[in-house]
C-alpha cells in the first residue's frame, strides 16, 4: 500500500478471556493494539459464570483483574460495542473498517454514578442475566463492565429524556451518532468465542416448555451472587428451594442429528462444578447427574470429578436422558435408563437443569467472509495445521484463538490466546513476512 | 545489580492520614457481615480522616473513589477491606500509584475468604471478627513505610529445556520472534517421544513426518544454540538474569550461560505398566507407547514370534484414574483418542479388535469422528466397571485371555487377543524431583509441575521468569504441546522485549551492625538468597534481592535480631497485635 513503513498494531476481535490474552501479550511486546469487542463491555462468557472448575475459583473474581489490566494497559486501544465492518489488505498491512456503535451516553464524560439508570422508567429483561434478572433501557451490563459507561438500549429507549436531565455530566446525548472508523495493522486474531446451543431444540427435555426446567447458563445467574436472585438458588415458578436437583448433560453436543458432532469439551466439568455448588448450597439435597461419558480430562478435571462423587455426595447416572415431564405435583420427572444397571427410571425433581454444548456464534461465517478465511463444516474457523498451524487460519497474517476454532475450556483458551499472540507478532516483527 | 540495598528513614513519617473502604463485594461480604457497622466504626481509629462502604471497591467506581479520596483528603495510607490480597492486591496498589501515593503504603484486609465465606452462619461473630481485622489493619497501616520500586534488566535470551515437539516450537518461535535461544536436550538427538510414533492423531501423519521439518528449522537457525546429549546442571540467579551451567552428558564439559527467561518443557514418560494386566508376563502385551514404536508394516505382528495377529485388544485407563493412588490419580486426557485412532487404523489390518474402557473422551477437535470411524469400522467398544478391572491371563502356551463385565449388558465375556495394548497413563519423567528442585517449580498431585495459575496463568510458574509448555504442564496430547509452546514463548518474548522487569520490595534486609556471620540465615534460605560478604571487614551476610521471595524464613531464625523484613517488620506486626488485644481507647493512649 501506500508507504512501506512496518505496521507495529494488530487487532483482536472478540474481547473475551481469549481474546483479552491475545491482546495483551501483544500489547505487552510494545505492539499497539485494537481489540474490537462487538458487546458493551468485555469480559465474554467468563463475566457470567459463577464458580470455575476444578479450583471453585470465583470467576469474577479472577476475571475483575483482567479486565482492568486491559482497560489501563497503554498499548491497548479497547473499541468496545463495536463491529468489524470490512477489511481488505494482506499480512503486514491490513486496512480494517470499525463502526463503533452509539452508546448515547459520551465515553469521556460518563463517570458511571448510575443516577440515569435510577431515573429510567424502562425496565427490559437483562440478557447477561439470561432475561432472569431485569436492566433499564440505560444501563452496565454488570458492575464491573469495561469500560465501565453506560450505554442506551434504543430498541427500548422511550426517549423520555429523564437521564438526559439526571445526568450531571451531560454526558448523554440521544442524537449521537456511530462513528466510522479506519486503522492498518499487520496482524489480525480472531477470538471471538461460542454460543449457548439452544435447548429448546430438544423439545422431549422441556426447556421453555415446563417450568423449572432451565439452562446451565441460567443456573450460574441464580447462584451468583450479583445475580437476581442475589444468589439464592429457588426455583423460579414458585420462589421454593429445590430439593432434588437433576443434571442433564451433553445437551447438543455429540448429536449428529442436531448437527452438533462434536464433544463440546467443557460441559461435563461446569456440569460437575454445577452441581457441586448446588451440594454447597444445600448439603441435603439430592443431586444427580446425568452423563454418557464423563469427560474429566484437564488438569485436576479428574481429581475434582472424585471429589464431587466421594465428598460432595454428587450421584452420577450413565444415561441418556429420554424425557422430561411434570407430575401433577408439579415436580420433574426424569426418564432415563441407567446404562450400568440397565435399569429403566423415573426419578423426580424439583429443579432441571440442561447443560447445553456450544456452538459457534451465528455471526462468525459473516465475519470469517470479511476476513476470507475458511469455516469447517461444524461451523468453526478452520486451523491450517494440528501441528504446525494450530493458531493460524488459512490466510497468512490472521490467527484464531479460543473458542473461534472449537471448543475450549478457560485454560486451554487462555493458552491459544498467548499463542495467536506470539504468532502476530512474529509478523509485526519482520515487517509482515511470516519469519 | 541495581540493589544498593536501600534503608528507609523511617523516622521523618508523615502524619498518617488513613482512608478505610469496605467492600460489599456483592453479596459475597456484605450478605454476612454488617459492612456498614464495621466501616462506621473505622472512623474512630486514630489516623482514620475518612470511612465508607462500597458495592464493588475492585470495579472502576471503586477504583475511582479511592483515588477521589487520596487527592482530595490527602491520604497518604489507604486500607480496603475486601477479598484475599492475592486477588486484588495488584489492582489497589496500582490504583494508589496512579493517586501518587507509594504501593507500599497499601494494606489489604481479607474479609472474604478468611470471614464472610468461612463463617456464613455466624454473621455476628463474623462481623465482630471483621471489626479485628479492619482495627488491625488500620494499626499497620499508620506503621507502613514507602519502598522503592525496583526493576532489573532482562538477558534478551531464553533457556529452553527439553527437545521434544513443545521445546522445538518454543525455541524456533522466540527466535523468529528474533531473540537468542538455548536449547538443552539430555538424549542424543531432538525430538522427544513424537520422533518416534508412527501414528499422530487425529492429523493422519506420522511423528517423524511432523518432528523433522521442526528439528530442520531449530538445527538452521542461527538464533538457536542446540545443545544435545545435555542437561542444566546448576541454575542460578533471578527473572531477567539467570546463570546457567549446562553440562554435556557425553564429554562432561561445561559451558556457562546467561539468559533473561526460561522454558521448561521437560514432556512426560509413557508409564510402565508393572504389576498391571500380566504385563510383564507376555511379549505380546505392550504399551500404547511400544504399539506405536513399532515399525511400520502392511500387517501387525506379534512381537513374540512375529506372527500375524488377527485379535488385538486394548485396555483403557492403565495406571491412569486410580483414585487414592499417589501421581495415578489424573486422566491421561490423549489415550481415548489415540487409542481410537490407532483401532481404526489397525483394524483394515486385523479381524477383530475390542477396546476395553471406563469413560471415552475423545473431546477434541476431529477426536469425536475418530471414534465414529472406529465404531463404523467395527471396532467392539465394550465399557468395565470401575471397581471391577478386566483380568488378564497368559497361559503356559503365551496365550492371552482377558476376562471382564461388560456394564452394559451385564455380562462376563471374555477374549484371545494375539496382542495386548495397555494404553498406560503419562507421567512425569523419572528426573522430575531434579528439575522441580533446580527451577524452584512446585508439582501437582498428578506430579507434573504447578502453573502460576490453573485458570488464567496456566503457562507461567511460581518462578518469575520461568514458563511451563507441554506435558511438563499436566498430561496432553502433541497439538496441545505445541500451542502451549507458542503461548510460553510469548510469555518469555513479552518479558525480553520490555528489557526490564519490576521486582518486589518486600524482601529482607541484613543490618551490618548487628550480623553475627554465623550462616544460620544462609543455612535455612529455602531460595537460596543469602550468602556471605567476604569484602565486608568483618564478613556478614547480605540478601540478593531479586532472589528473596519474602518469606520471613531467616528473619525468624536470626538469633541477632539483625533482620529487617521490609513490609513485616517488627513494628507492623507488634502494632496488629496490639490493635488486636487492647480496646480503642487504651490503643490510643498507650498505642503509637
Amino acid at each position: 500500500m501506500s508507504d512501506k513503513k512496518a505496521i507495529n498494531s494488530a487487532m483482536v476481535v472478540g474481547g473475551g478471556v481469549a481474546g483479552m490474552q491475545a491482546a495483551l501479550d501483544i500489547a505487552n511486546q510494545g505492539y499497539k493494539v485494537y481489540l474490537v469487542e462487538k458487546s458493551p463491555t468485555i469480559g465474554g462468557r467468563m463475566a457470567q459464570l459463577d464458580k470455575t472448575f476444578p479450583t471453585l475459583d470465583c470467576s469474577a473474581c479472577i476475571l475483575t483483574p483482567r479486565l482492568s489490566e486491559v482497560s489501563r494497559h497503554p498499548n491497548i486501544e479497547l473499541l468496545a460495542y463495536a463491529d468489524l465492518e470490512e477489511v481488505t489488505g494482506t499480512v503486514g498491512d491490513f486496512l480494517v473498517t470499525v463502526i463503533k456503535r452509539s452508546r448515547y451516553v459520551d465515553e469521556e464524560k460518563c463517570a458511571a454514578c448510575g443516577d440515569c439508570t435510577e431515573v429510567c422508567p424502562v425496565e427490559v429483561p437483562n440478557e447477561f442475566d439470561r432475561g432472569l434478572g431485569i436492566r433499564k433501557a440505560i444501563y452496565t451490563p454488570f458492575p464491573q463492565a469495561t469500560p465501565n459507561i453506560y450505554t442506551i438500549d434504543m430498541e427500548n429507549c422511550i426517549r423520555c429524556k429523564r437521564c438526559v436531565s439526571e445526568c450531571q455530566r451531560d454526558a448523554i446525548d440521544l442524537e449521537m451518532q456511530d462513528e466510522r472508523l479506519e486503522f492498518r495493522v499487520g496482524a489480525i486474531v480472531i477470538a471471538t468465542g461460542y454460543e449457548m446451543f439452544d435447548v429448546s431444540r430438544y423439545p422431549r427435555l422441556g426447556y421453555a416448555r415446563i417450568p423449572d426446567v432451565i439452562d446451565a447458563l441460567e443456573y450460574e445467574r441464580l447462584i451468583n451472587a450479583a445475580g437476581p436472585t442475589q444468589g439464592h438458588l429457588i426455583r423460579l415458578s414458585d420462589g421454593k428451594i429445590p430439593k432434588s436437583i437433576g443434571f442433564i448433560q451433553c445437551v447438543g453436543a455429540r448429536d449428529v442429528a442436531k448437527g452438533v458432532p462434536y464433544c463440546s469439551r467443557v460441559c461435563c466439568m461446569y456440569g460437575i462444578k454445577n452441581a457441586v455448588m448446588a451440594k454447597e448450597h444445600y448439603p441435603d439435597a439430592e443431586v444427580n447427574i446425568y452423563y454418557a461419558d464423563i469427560r474429566a480430562f484437564g488438569k485436576g478435571f479428574e481429581e475434582f470429578y472424585e471429589m464431587a462423587r466421594t465428598r460432595f455426595g454428587v450421584n452420577f447416572f450413565r444415561g441418556r436422558v429420554a424425557e422430561v415431564t411434570r407430575t401433577q405435583e408439579g415436580r420433574l420427572a426424569v426418564k432415563v435408563e441407567d446404562t450400568l444397571s440397565a435399569k429403566p427410571m423415573e426419578i423426580e425433581h424439583d429443579l432441571v437443569v440442561l447443560s447445553p454444548g456450544i456452538v459457534p456464534p451465528q455471526d462468525l461465517l459473516r465475519l470469517s467472509e470479511k476476513l476470507g478465511v475458511s469455516v469447517r463444516n461444524d461451523g468453526y474457523i478452520d486451523v491450517s495445521h494440528h501441528y504446525f498451524g494450530p493458531v493460524d487460519t488459512r490466510i497468512p497474517g490472521v490467527f484464531v484463538c479460543g473458542c473461534a476454532d472449537g471448543p475450549k475450556d478457560i485454560p486451554d483458551s487462555v493458552t491459544a490466546g498467548s499463542a495467536a499472540a506470539m504468532k502476530a507478532t512474529i509478523i509485526l516483527s519482520h515487517g509482515g513476512q511470516s519469519s | 545489580m541495581t540493589e544498593a540495598s536501600q534503608k528507609i528513614d523511617t523516622a521523618e513519617k508523615r502524619e498518617p492520614r488513613i482512608g478505610v473502604f469496605v467492600c460489599h463485594c456483592g453479596h459475597n461480604i456484605a450478605g454476612v457481615v454488617d459492612v456498614e457497622e464495621v466501616s462506621e466504626k473505622a472512623k474512630s481509629l486514630p489516623g482514620v480522616v475518612f470511612s465508607t462502604h462500597e458495592m464493588f471497591m475492585c470495579a472502576d467506581a471503586g477504583q475511582q473513589l479511592i483515588k477521589d479520596k487520596i487527592d482530595e483528603l490527602k491520604l497518604n495510607r489507604v486500607v480496603v477491606a475486601s477479598c484475599s490480597p492475592r486477588m486484588h492486591e495488584p489492582t489497589f496498589r496500582r490504583v494508589c500509584e496512579s493517586a501518587g501515593l507509594n504501593r507500599y503504603l497499601f494494606e489489604q484486609v481479607n474479609l472474604r475468604e478468611h470471614v464472610s465465606w468461612c463463617h456464613m452462619r455466624q454473621p455476628e461473630a463474623a462481623t465482630e471478627k471483621a471489626w479485628d481485622l479492619v482495627r488491625m489493619a488500620v494499626a499497620r497501616a499508620r506503621q507502613l513505610d514507602e519502598l522503592p520500586i525496583k526493576q532489573v534488566d532482562v538477558t534478551p535470551r531464553t533457556l529452553v529445556v527439553g527437545g521434544g515437539i513443545a521445546g522445538l516450537r518454543a525455541a524456533l518461535d522466540i527466535a523468529d520472534r528474533g531473540f537468542e535461544a538455548v536449547l538443552v536436550e539430555k538424549e542424543p538427538e531432538l525430538g522427544g517421544h513424537v520422533r518416534k510414533w508412527t501414528h499422530l492423531f487425529p492429523a493422519d501423519e506420522s511423528g517423524a513426518q511432523v518432528i523433522s521439518p521442526l528439528i530442520r528449522h531449530v538445527e538452521r537457525h542461527k538464533l538457536i544454540d542446540v545443545m544435545t546429549n545435555s542437561k542444566v546442571a546448576e541454575f542460578g540467579g533471578y527473572i531477567g538474569n539467570f546463570d546457567v551451567k549446562i553440562e554435556n552428558l557425553k564429554t562432561h564439559k561445561t559451558k556457562t550461560v546467561q539468559v533473561g527467561t526460561v522454558v521448561v518443557a521437560t514432556g512426560f514418560r509413557p508409564f510402565e505398566p508393572e504389576g498391571y494386566y500380566a504385563y510383564e508376563q507376555s511379549e505380546n502385551i505392550v504399551t500404547l507407547a511400544q504399539l506405536q514404536e513399532l515399525p511400520p508394516r502392511a500387517e501387525l505382528r506379534r512381537p513374540s514370534d512375529g506372527r500375524i495377529v488377527k485379535k488385538l485388544a486394548f485396555i483403557g485407563c492403565v495406571g491412569s484414574r486410580e483414585p487414592g493412588k499417589k501421581g495415578h490419580e489424573h486422566c491421561s486426557r490423549h489415550c481415548c483418542s489415540a487409542v481410537a485412532q490407532a483401532s481404526a487404523d489397525l483394524k483394515d489390518r486385523v479381524d477383530e479388535v475390542l477396546i476395553l474402557y471406563q469413560d471415552i473422551r475423545t473431546y477434541g477437535r476431529g477426536h469425536e469422528e475418530l471414534h465414529r470411524l472406529a465404531l463404523s469400522k467395527h471396532v467392539i467398544y465394550s465399557k468395565f466397571p470401575r471397581e471391577e478391572k478386566p483380568t488378564v491371563h497368559v497361559d503356559d502356551d503365551g496365550n492371552i485371555k482377558v476376562t471382564w463385565t461388560d456394564v452394559l449388558t451385564g455380562d462376563q465375556l471374555e477374549f484371545e487377543p494375539e496382542l495386548l495394548v495397555l494404553a498406560t497413563a503419562m507421567i512425569p519423567p523419572d528426573d522430575v524431583a531434579e528439575t522441580a528442585n533446580l527451577f524452584s517449580l512446585t508439582r501437582s498431585g498428578d506430579g507434573f509441575f504447578n502453573p502460576e495459575h490453573i485458570k488464567l496463568a496456566p503457562l507461567t510458574t511460581h518462578t518469575a521468569g520461568v514458563m511451563i509448555a507441554g506435558a511438563a504442564q499436566a498430561a496432553k496430547n502433541a497439538s496441545e504441546s505445541v500451542i502451549d509452546a507458542s503461548g510460553a514463548a510469548a510469555k518469555a518474548v513479552g518479558l525480553m522485549a520490555r528489557g526490564k522487569v519490576e521486582i518486589e520490595s518486600t524482601v529482607s534486609h541484613v543490618i551490618p551492625e548487628l550480623c553475627s556471620a554465623c550462616h544460620t540465615c544462609i543455612t535455612c534460605c529455602p531460595y537460596g538468597a543469602i550468602a556471605m560478604d567476604e569484602e565486608h571487614d568483618p564478613p556478614v551476610a547480605y540478601v540478593t534481592e531479586a532472589k528473596c521471595h519474602g518469606c520471613g524464613t531467616c528473619a525468624a531464625a536470626c538469633p541477632s535480631n539483625a533482620i529487617i523484613m521490609y513490609h513485616s517488620t517488627d513494628n507492623q506486626i507488634m502494632a496488629m497485635i496490639e490493635a488486636y488485644l487492647c480496646p480503642t481507647d487504651m490503643e490510643q493512649q498507650g498505642g503509637n
